[in-house]
Protein backbone atom coordinates (compact mmCIF):
# COMPACT_ATOMS: atom_id res chain seq x y z
CA UNK A 1 0.00 0.00 0.00
CA UNK A 2 2.67 2.22 0.70
CA UNK A 3 3.52 2.94 -3.20
CA UNK A 4 0.57 4.43 -3.35
CA UNK A 5 0.98 7.65 -1.96
CA UNK A 6 2.59 10.26 -3.70
CA UNK A 7 2.94 7.93 -7.17
CA UNK A 8 0.77 9.02 -10.21
CA UNK A 9 -0.06 8.25 -13.32
CA UNK A 10 1.05 9.71 -16.36
CA UNK A 11 -0.25 11.79 -19.32
CA UNK A 12 2.27 12.86 -21.55
CA UNK A 13 0.80 15.56 -23.63
CA UNK A 14 2.83 17.17 -27.20
CA UNK A 15 3.88 20.40 -25.57
CA UNK A 16 3.55 20.22 -21.91
CA UNK A 17 5.03 16.91 -21.28
CA UNK A 18 3.62 14.21 -18.37
CA UNK A 19 1.14 15.37 -16.24
CA UNK A 20 -0.43 13.67 -13.35
CA UNK A 21 -3.48 11.87 -15.19
CA UNK A 22 -5.22 11.15 -11.74
CA UNK A 23 -5.31 14.59 -10.83
CA UNK A 24 -6.76 16.35 -13.79
CA UNK A 25 -9.24 13.51 -13.82
CA UNK A 26 -10.61 13.87 -10.28
CA UNK A 27 -10.24 17.80 -10.72
CA UNK A 28 -12.55 17.45 -13.91
CA UNK A 29 -15.41 14.77 -11.82
CA UNK A 30 -14.87 17.60 -8.95
CA UNK A 31 -15.76 20.65 -10.67
CA UNK A 32 -18.60 18.31 -12.53
CA UNK A 33 -20.15 17.97 -9.20
CA UNK A 34 -19.81 21.32 -8.25
CA UNK A 35 -21.06 22.74 -11.23
CA UNK A 36 -24.00 20.47 -10.92
CA UNK A 37 -24.86 21.33 -7.47
CA UNK A 38 -24.83 24.45 -7.56
CA UNK A 39 -27.04 24.59 -11.01
CA UNK A 40 -29.06 22.69 -8.62
CA UNK A 41 -29.02 25.01 -5.75
CA UNK A 42 -28.99 28.24 -8.15
CA UNK A 43 -32.24 26.44 -10.09
CA UNK A 44 -34.20 25.86 -7.28
CA UNK A 45 -33.69 28.91 -5.45
CA UNK A 46 -36.98 31.09 -6.06
CA UNK A 47 -39.28 27.71 -4.99
CA UNK A 48 -41.42 29.10 -1.75
CA UNK A 49 -40.04 26.43 0.32
CA UNK A 50 -36.61 26.50 1.90
CA UNK A 51 -34.97 23.53 2.16
CA UNK A 52 -32.03 22.04 4.26
CA UNK A 53 -29.62 22.26 0.94
CA UNK A 54 -30.46 26.09 0.47
CA UNK A 55 -29.94 27.27 4.25
CA UNK A 56 -26.33 25.54 3.57
CA UNK A 57 -25.35 27.45 0.72
CA UNK A 58 -26.89 30.45 2.14
CA UNK A 59 -25.01 30.24 5.20
CA UNK A 60 -21.65 29.63 3.06
CA UNK A 61 -22.54 32.85 1.08
CA UNK A 62 -23.42 34.83 3.99
CA UNK A 63 -20.18 34.18 6.08
CA UNK A 64 -17.91 34.66 3.21
CA UNK A 65 -19.42 37.94 1.85
CA UNK A 66 -19.55 39.47 5.05
CA UNK A 67 -15.62 38.49 5.49
CA UNK A 68 -14.95 40.39 2.37
CA UNK A 69 -17.00 43.15 3.29
CA UNK A 70 -15.50 43.39 6.79
CA UNK A 71 -12.44 43.23 5.14
CA UNK A 72 -12.57 44.99 1.64
CA UNK A 73 -15.27 47.52 2.28
CA UNK A 74 -17.54 48.54 -0.39
CA UNK A 75 -14.92 47.73 -3.08
CA UNK A 76 -14.99 44.28 -2.48
CA UNK A 77 -18.38 43.39 -3.71
CA UNK A 78 -16.87 42.12 -7.19
CA UNK A 79 -14.84 39.62 -5.58
CA UNK A 80 -17.72 37.87 -3.61
CA UNK A 81 -18.47 35.34 -6.46
CA UNK A 82 -14.65 34.75 -6.69
CA UNK A 83 -13.99 33.42 -3.05
CA UNK A 84 -17.29 31.62 -2.44
CA UNK A 85 -16.76 29.61 -5.77
CA UNK A 86 -13.01 29.29 -4.65
CA UNK A 87 -14.42 28.06 -0.81
CA UNK A 88 -16.47 25.85 -2.56
CA UNK A 89 -14.11 24.18 -5.24
CA UNK A 90 -11.18 23.86 -2.64
CA UNK A 91 -13.50 21.96 0.05
CA UNK A 92 -14.95 19.66 -2.65
CA UNK A 93 -11.13 19.34 -3.47
CA UNK A 94 -10.13 18.21 -0.04
CA UNK A 95 -13.23 15.82 0.93
CA UNK A 96 -12.63 13.99 -2.83
CA UNK A 97 -9.74 11.88 -0.98
CA UNK A 98 -12.31 10.28 1.25
CA UNK A 99 -13.67 8.20 -1.58
CA UNK A 100 -11.76 4.93 -2.16
CA UNK A 101 -11.79 5.14 -6.15
CA UNK A 102 -7.95 4.29 -6.46
CA UNK A 103 -8.35 1.58 -4.50
CA UNK A 104 -11.49 0.29 -6.51
CA UNK A 105 -9.17 0.16 -9.79
CA UNK A 106 -10.83 3.66 -11.29
CA UNK A 107 -7.82 5.93 -13.09
CA UNK A 108 -9.17 8.94 -10.61
CA UNK A 109 -8.99 9.02 -6.69
CA UNK A 110 -7.17 10.96 -3.86
CA UNK A 111 -7.13 14.26 -3.05
CA UNK A 112 -6.69 16.77 -5.81
CA UNK A 113 -4.84 18.99 -3.76
CA UNK A 114 -2.78 16.32 -1.90
CA UNK A 115 -0.64 17.26 -5.25
CA UNK A 116 1.31 20.18 -5.34
CA UNK A 117 1.10 21.38 -8.68
CA UNK A 118 -2.95 21.86 -8.03
CA UNK A 119 -2.32 23.54 -4.98
CA UNK A 120 0.50 25.74 -6.66
CA UNK A 121 -2.42 26.53 -9.19
CA UNK A 122 -5.03 28.38 -6.80
CA UNK A 123 -2.04 30.09 -4.93
CA UNK A 124 -1.02 31.78 -8.67
CA UNK A 125 -4.83 32.27 -9.29
CA UNK A 126 -4.63 34.23 -5.83
CA UNK A 127 -1.45 36.00 -6.90
CA UNK A 128 -1.91 36.91 -9.81
CA UNK A 129 -5.80 38.39 -8.78
CA UNK A 130 -3.23 40.63 -6.43
CA UNK A 131 -1.10 42.12 -8.40
CA UNK A 132 -3.76 42.66 -11.53
CA UNK A 133 -5.73 44.58 -8.47
CA UNK A 134 -2.97 46.20 -7.31
CA UNK A 135 -2.42 47.61 -10.82
CA UNK A 136 -5.52 48.43 -11.63
CA UNK A 137 -6.43 50.45 -8.44
CA UNK A 138 -3.62 52.53 -7.55
CA UNK A 139 -1.43 51.85 -10.98
CA UNK A 140 2.02 51.34 -10.35
CA UNK A 141 2.22 53.60 -6.77
CA UNK A 142 0.50 50.61 -4.88
CA UNK A 143 3.97 48.75 -5.06
CA UNK A 144 5.80 52.70 -2.98
CA UNK A 145 4.88 50.80 0.13
CA UNK A 146 7.29 47.86 -1.04
CA UNK A 147 10.60 50.29 -1.27
CA UNK A 148 10.09 52.44 2.32
CA UNK A 149 12.15 52.36 3.99
CA UNK A 150 14.62 51.42 0.80
CA UNK A 151 17.23 49.42 2.93
CA UNK A 152 14.05 47.03 3.52
CA UNK A 153 13.00 46.43 0.23
CA UNK A 154 14.54 42.98 -0.51
CA UNK A 155 12.65 42.22 3.00
CA UNK A 156 9.41 43.43 1.64
CA UNK A 157 9.48 41.71 -2.06
CA UNK A 158 10.50 38.09 -0.31
CA UNK A 159 7.42 39.19 2.14
CA UNK A 160 4.81 39.57 -1.41
CA UNK A 161 6.48 36.50 -3.06
CA UNK A 162 6.67 33.97 0.09
CA UNK A 163 3.52 34.61 1.06
CA UNK A 164 1.74 31.93 -2.51
CA UNK A 165 4.64 29.81 -2.07
CA UNK A 166 3.18 29.25 2.03
CA UNK A 167 -0.74 29.30 0.43
CA UNK A 168 0.23 26.60 -1.38
CA UNK A 169 2.24 24.36 0.81
CA UNK A 170 -0.10 25.00 3.75
CA UNK A 171 -2.70 23.53 1.92
CA UNK A 172 -0.41 20.88 -0.07
CA UNK A 173 1.07 19.47 2.88
CA UNK A 174 -2.42 19.47 5.02
CA UNK A 175 -3.98 17.35 2.69
CA UNK A 176 -0.96 14.78 2.05
CA UNK A 177 0.03 14.16 5.55
CA UNK A 178 -3.30 13.53 6.29
CA UNK A 179 -3.19 10.88 3.74
CA UNK A 180 0.18 9.75 4.29
CA UNK A 181 -0.84 9.25 8.42
CA UNK A 182 -3.91 7.55 6.97
CA UNK A 183 -2.32 4.68 5.08
CA UNK A 184 1.21 4.56 7.31
CA UNK A 185 -1.81 3.51 10.71
CA UNK A 186 -3.48 1.12 7.82
CA UNK A 187 0.04 -0.24 7.12
CA UNK A 188 -0.22 -0.62 11.05
CA UNK A 189 -3.19 -2.76 11.24
CA UNK A 190 -2.85 -5.13 8.40
CA UNK A 191 1.04 -5.77 9.14
CA UNK A 192 0.14 -8.17 12.37
CA UNK A 193 2.76 -6.95 15.13
CA UNK A 194 2.67 -9.85 17.70
CA UNK A 195 3.56 -9.52 20.98
CA UNK A 196 3.40 -13.04 22.36
CA UNK A 197 0.17 -14.45 21.37
CA UNK A 198 -1.37 -10.72 21.54
CA UNK A 199 -2.07 -8.94 17.85
CA UNK A 200 -1.36 -5.17 18.87
CA UNK A 201 -2.33 -4.30 15.72
CA UNK A 202 -5.81 -4.76 16.57
CA UNK A 203 -5.60 -1.80 19.21
CA UNK A 204 -4.95 0.68 16.32
CA UNK A 205 -7.75 -0.97 13.93
CA UNK A 206 -10.61 2.28 15.25
CA UNK A 207 -8.00 4.32 14.34
CA UNK A 208 -8.56 4.90 10.51
CA UNK A 209 -12.01 6.56 11.37
CA UNK A 210 -10.64 8.86 13.45
CA UNK A 211 -8.06 9.96 11.37
CA UNK A 212 -10.50 9.92 8.39
CA UNK A 213 -12.63 12.38 10.40
CA UNK A 214 -9.81 14.69 11.29
CA UNK A 215 -9.04 14.54 7.37
CA UNK A 216 -12.95 16.31 6.97
CA UNK A 217 -11.93 18.60 9.84
CA UNK A 218 -8.61 19.63 8.80
CA UNK A 219 -9.80 19.99 4.89
CA UNK A 220 -12.67 22.50 5.89
CA UNK A 221 -10.79 24.49 8.15
CA UNK A 222 -7.68 24.39 5.50
CA UNK A 223 -10.41 25.44 2.45
CA UNK A 224 -11.08 28.14 4.65
CA UNK A 225 -8.10 29.44 5.55
CA UNK A 226 -6.74 29.57 2.04
CA UNK A 227 -10.02 31.74 1.30
CA UNK A 228 -9.84 33.86 4.39
CA UNK A 229 -5.91 34.30 3.69
CA UNK A 230 -6.63 35.48 -0.12
CA UNK A 231 -9.03 37.97 1.26
CA UNK A 232 -6.76 39.47 3.52
CA UNK A 233 -3.95 39.54 1.40
CA UNK A 234 -5.71 41.72 -1.26
CA UNK A 235 -7.26 43.83 1.36
CA UNK A 236 -3.66 44.75 2.42
CA UNK A 237 -2.78 44.93 -0.99
CA UNK A 238 -5.51 47.15 -2.26
CA UNK A 239 -5.88 49.24 0.93
CA UNK A 240 -6.39 52.74 0.66
CA UNK A 241 -3.89 54.00 2.95
CA UNK A 242 -1.52 52.81 5.24
CA UNK B 1 28.02 -2.53 12.79
CA UNK B 2 27.03 -1.98 9.01
CA UNK B 3 26.46 1.22 6.99
CA UNK B 4 22.78 0.51 6.39
CA UNK B 5 22.18 0.39 10.04
CA UNK B 6 23.60 3.16 11.18
CA UNK B 7 22.13 5.02 8.68
CA UNK B 8 18.15 3.91 9.94
CA UNK B 9 19.58 4.61 13.38
CA UNK B 10 20.38 7.82 12.56
CA UNK B 11 17.20 8.28 10.07
CA UNK B 12 14.94 7.66 12.78
CA UNK B 13 16.76 9.47 15.68
CA UNK B 14 16.28 12.37 13.42
CA UNK B 15 12.39 11.84 12.49
CA UNK B 16 12.11 11.48 16.80
CA UNK B 17 13.93 14.59 16.74
CA UNK B 18 12.08 15.85 14.48
CA UNK B 19 8.74 14.75 15.69
CA UNK B 20 9.31 15.36 19.69
CA UNK B 21 9.61 19.42 18.43
CA UNK B 22 7.06 19.73 16.06
CA UNK B 23 4.76 18.46 18.84
CA UNK B 24 6.27 20.06 21.67
CA UNK B 25 5.83 23.80 19.77
CA UNK B 26 2.43 22.68 17.74
CA UNK B 27 1.15 21.86 21.49
CA UNK B 28 1.89 25.23 23.18
CA UNK B 29 0.89 27.52 20.82
CA UNK B 30 -2.66 25.30 20.21
CA UNK B 31 -2.95 25.80 24.33
CA UNK B 32 -1.68 29.86 24.01
CA UNK B 33 -4.46 30.10 20.89
CA UNK B 34 -7.12 28.11 23.20
CA UNK B 35 -6.84 29.96 26.48
CA UNK B 36 -6.05 33.48 25.01
CA UNK B 37 -9.74 32.18 23.47
CA UNK B 38 -11.27 31.21 26.40
CA UNK B 39 -10.46 34.40 28.44
CA UNK B 40 -11.61 36.57 25.34
CA UNK B 41 -15.22 34.76 25.26
CA UNK B 42 -15.14 34.78 29.60
CA UNK B 43 -14.86 38.71 29.30
CA UNK B 44 -16.94 38.99 26.43
CA UNK B 45 -19.21 36.02 25.90
CA UNK B 46 -21.40 38.44 23.07
CA UNK B 47 -18.88 37.96 20.76
CA UNK B 48 -18.44 33.62 21.04
CA UNK B 49 -19.31 32.90 16.96
CA UNK B 50 -16.17 36.03 15.87
CA UNK B 51 -14.08 34.73 18.47
CA UNK B 52 -14.56 31.08 17.57
CA UNK B 53 -13.91 32.09 13.65
CA UNK B 54 -10.65 33.71 14.62
CA UNK B 55 -9.78 30.57 16.93
CA UNK B 56 -10.24 28.13 14.11
CA UNK B 57 -8.37 30.38 11.48
CA UNK B 58 -5.34 30.92 14.08
CA UNK B 59 -5.19 27.10 14.61
CA UNK B 60 -5.57 26.20 10.63
CA UNK B 61 -2.52 28.79 10.09
CA UNK B 62 -0.63 27.62 13.26
CA UNK B 63 -1.35 24.22 11.98
CA UNK B 64 0.35 24.36 8.76
CA UNK B 65 4.25 24.46 10.32
CA UNK B 66 4.12 21.17 12.23
CA UNK B 67 2.40 19.26 9.35
CA UNK B 68 4.96 21.12 6.55
CA UNK B 69 7.76 19.54 8.87
CA UNK B 70 5.76 16.53 9.73
CA UNK B 71 5.62 16.13 5.74
CA UNK B 72 9.12 16.74 5.47
CA UNK B 73 10.26 14.50 8.31
CA UNK B 74 8.49 11.44 6.11
CA UNK B 75 9.96 12.72 3.33
CA UNK B 76 12.92 11.80 5.01
CA UNK B 77 12.43 8.80 6.67
CA UNK B 78 10.51 7.10 3.40
CA UNK B 79 12.32 8.51 0.96
CA UNK B 80 15.45 9.82 1.21
CA UNK B 81 16.58 7.28 3.53
CA UNK B 82 13.97 4.64 2.59
CA UNK B 83 14.19 3.04 6.31
CA UNK B 84 11.61 0.50 5.43
CA UNK B 85 13.79 -0.89 2.52
CA UNK B 86 16.97 -0.61 4.88
CA UNK B 87 15.09 -2.52 7.86
CA UNK B 88 13.97 -5.56 5.20
CA UNK B 89 17.80 -5.37 3.91
CA UNK B 90 19.22 -6.01 7.36
CA UNK B 91 16.67 -8.31 8.05
CA UNK B 92 18.01 -11.30 5.43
Amino acid sequence: MKEGIGSHSLWTLPVLGPVHADTILTTWLAMAVALILLAYVGSSYRSPSVGRTQTVFEGIVDYISDMVFGSLGKTGEPFVPFFISLFVFIFLLNQFGIFPFKELGLPFGGSPTGDINTTIALALIVFVLIQVMTLKRKGIGGYAHLFKPIFLAPINILEEIVRPVTLAARLFFNIFVGELLFIIIASIVTAKVMIGPVNLSIAVAILPFFIQFFNFFVGTVQAFVFTLLGIVYLSLATAEDH
Amino acid sequence: MSSESLVAAATILAFGLIVLGVAFGSAIGDGIVASKAVEAIARQPEARPNIFTFMFLGVGVLEAFPIISLGLAFYLLLVVANVPGLLAHLKH
